[in-house]
């Protein structure tokens, strides 16, 4: 296998990668925030089912969870579960990330002052434009660091992805290795997760940027 | 009356803050509020502007009531949509201004004229406008809250209550969070709206002003009122022990 038919092959893996990547994110970013909301609902049944949730998230691992979407509906109800491999993966990295996100998210509301959600009281604001228009904004601004940590650490994270043998960059990096018994494979994933990091810590620092208009 | 407080009654976990607490407001009038701390001046103002409800007794704007009590001894208020138009009627200044940080001056001013009340733009932005310039701050509309002093950052705290176009304005300790040498620049312009007949009650410690600005003065201690009257009658010839007392702290 020469070099340029390698780097084409893993470049397919390269797009699976970025796919679980943007999914995730796109699914577990609202998601996260829906879940930190639902952590205070009025409902303790709606609360401890929540906790419930985050705690065993956050207590096992990630690989673990991926391979109990994979294989649950299989064990439990019989199910087939041909074409199950990309759904299963994707739900299996949103629902974690999003306990993850929940958390920060938990966190940054409950660090702006009560005098803001007062203010926006006395001023008749509704709950929803409370939250929207004065809590949310300033949310956002104090969570983004603690949001750059963890998603950089998802482009690493996607590579677990080969749990369930989905042929993103890393599980074609160690076939292509183990079968032309090469280490460049290896080498090529190494530069397109380190470039990838640089992009999201760039673009991140782009978005804290574009907030520093404020303290 | 603008506003009528009845029989107040408030209390946290069984601790009677506020304990059978009746005033009233007249329109153009202007009560200063001086006590101890602790003794029930902030929860008074925040039962008044709805922050706090109430455990007995009665609120009344305007002639309506907000909140009465019933039968059974138990507070009750008006429907939560009637009482966003009660919420209307009043404004509160922080002592810790409470601007909203991400936006800037102008908008502080005129988010809420316009998300709230619905007006337009232009008439929100021009209220706005006057309002700054009679702060002294018009060459602050574009700043940010962090980039302004806290005298500033207080008198757009009141600009933004008055932008709401409030039949009464409460201040709770407004110039307490300032260094002393910012207080005057705020109680300059509380000073102003008062010869505007503005309605207002202030909780202050300022002493000197709540004597000269007031048309009357309250002094709460252990969430009652002790005394109330003339500022000059109050500061100069208090009739009750606890007032005396308390005065004599003020005196240098
Ligand atoms: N949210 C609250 N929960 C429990 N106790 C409170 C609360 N707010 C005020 N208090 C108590 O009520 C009393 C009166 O407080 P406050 O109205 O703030 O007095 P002041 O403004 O005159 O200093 C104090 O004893 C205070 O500790
Ligand atoms: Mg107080």
């Amino acid at each position: 296998m020469t070099l340029s038919t390698m780097l084409s092959t893993m470049a397919a893996g390269m797009l699976r990668t970025c796919g679980i990547f943007l999914l995730t994110l796109v699914g577990s970013l609202p998601l996260g925030m829906i879940v930190a909301l639902l952590r205070k609902s009025r409902f303790s049944v709606v609360r401890l089912l929540i906790r419930a949730y985050i705690s065993v998230i956050r207590g096992t691992p990630l690989m673990l969870q991926l391979l109990v979407w994979y294989f649950g509906p299989y064990y439990l109800f019989g199910w087939s579960i041909r074409g199950w491999r990309f759904p299963a993966l994707i739900i299996g990295f949103v629902l974690n990330y999003a306990a993850y996100f929940a958390e920060i998210y938990r966190g940054g509301i409950e660090s702006i002052p009560v005098g803001q959600y007062e203010a926006c009281e006395v001023l008749g604001y509704s709950k929803s434009q409370t939250f929207m228009r004065i809590i949310l904004p300033q949310v956002i601004k104090r969570i983004m660091p603690s949001v750059t940590n963890e998603v950089i650490t998802l482009v690493k994270d996607t590579s677990l992805a080969f749990t369930l043998a989905y042929q993103e960059v890393f599980s074609l990096a160690k076939q292509i290795s183990a079968s032309q018994t090469s280490f460049a494979p290896f080498v090529i994933a190494g530069v397109f997760y380190f470039i990838a990091n640089y992009a999201v810590a760039f673009a991140m620092e782009r978005i804290e940027k574009a907030l520093d208009y404020y303290r | 009356m603008i506003i009528e407080m009845k029989n107040i009654r408030k209390e946290f976990d069984g601790l009677e803050v506020l304990k059978d607490i009746s005033f009233g407001v007249d329109n153009g009038e202007v009560v200063s509020i001086i006590g101890p701390s602790g003794s029930g001046k902030s929860t008074l103002l925040r039962c008044a502007t709805f922050l706090e409800t109430i455990d007995g007794g009665e609120i009344v704007y305007m002639g309506e009531k907000a909140a009465h009590t019933d039968e059974s001894g138990r507070a009750v208020y008006v429907h939560p949509k009637e009482l966003r138009r009660f919420r209307s009627y009043c404004g509160l200044v922080f002592q810790q201004f409470n601007l909203f940080p991400h936006y800037s001056v102008l908008k502080n001013l005129t988010d809420a004229p316009i998300e709230v009340q619905h007006r337009s733009r232009e008439e929100a932005e021009a209220t706005a406008m006057e309002l700054l310039g009679k702060m002294g701050i018009a060459d602050k509309a574009k700043a940010y809250p962090y980039q302004l002093s806290g005298g500033q950052q207080q008198r757009v705290a009141i600009a933004r209550a008055l932008a709401m176009k409030p039949q009464i304005l409460f201040f709770d300790e407004p110039t307490s969070a300032l260094d002393p040498e910012l207080t005057g620049e705020v109680l300059k312009v509380i000073r102003q709206l008062a010869e505007e007949k503005m309605t207002m009650v202030v909780v202050t410690h300022e002493m000197p002003f709540a004597k000269a600005v007031s048309n009357r003065v309250i002094f709460m201690d252990g969430g009652v009122i002790v005394e109330q009257g003339d500022p000059r009658e109050v500061f100069e010839n208090p009739r009750e022990e606890r007032t005396k007392q308390f005065l004599r702290v003020f005196e240098r």
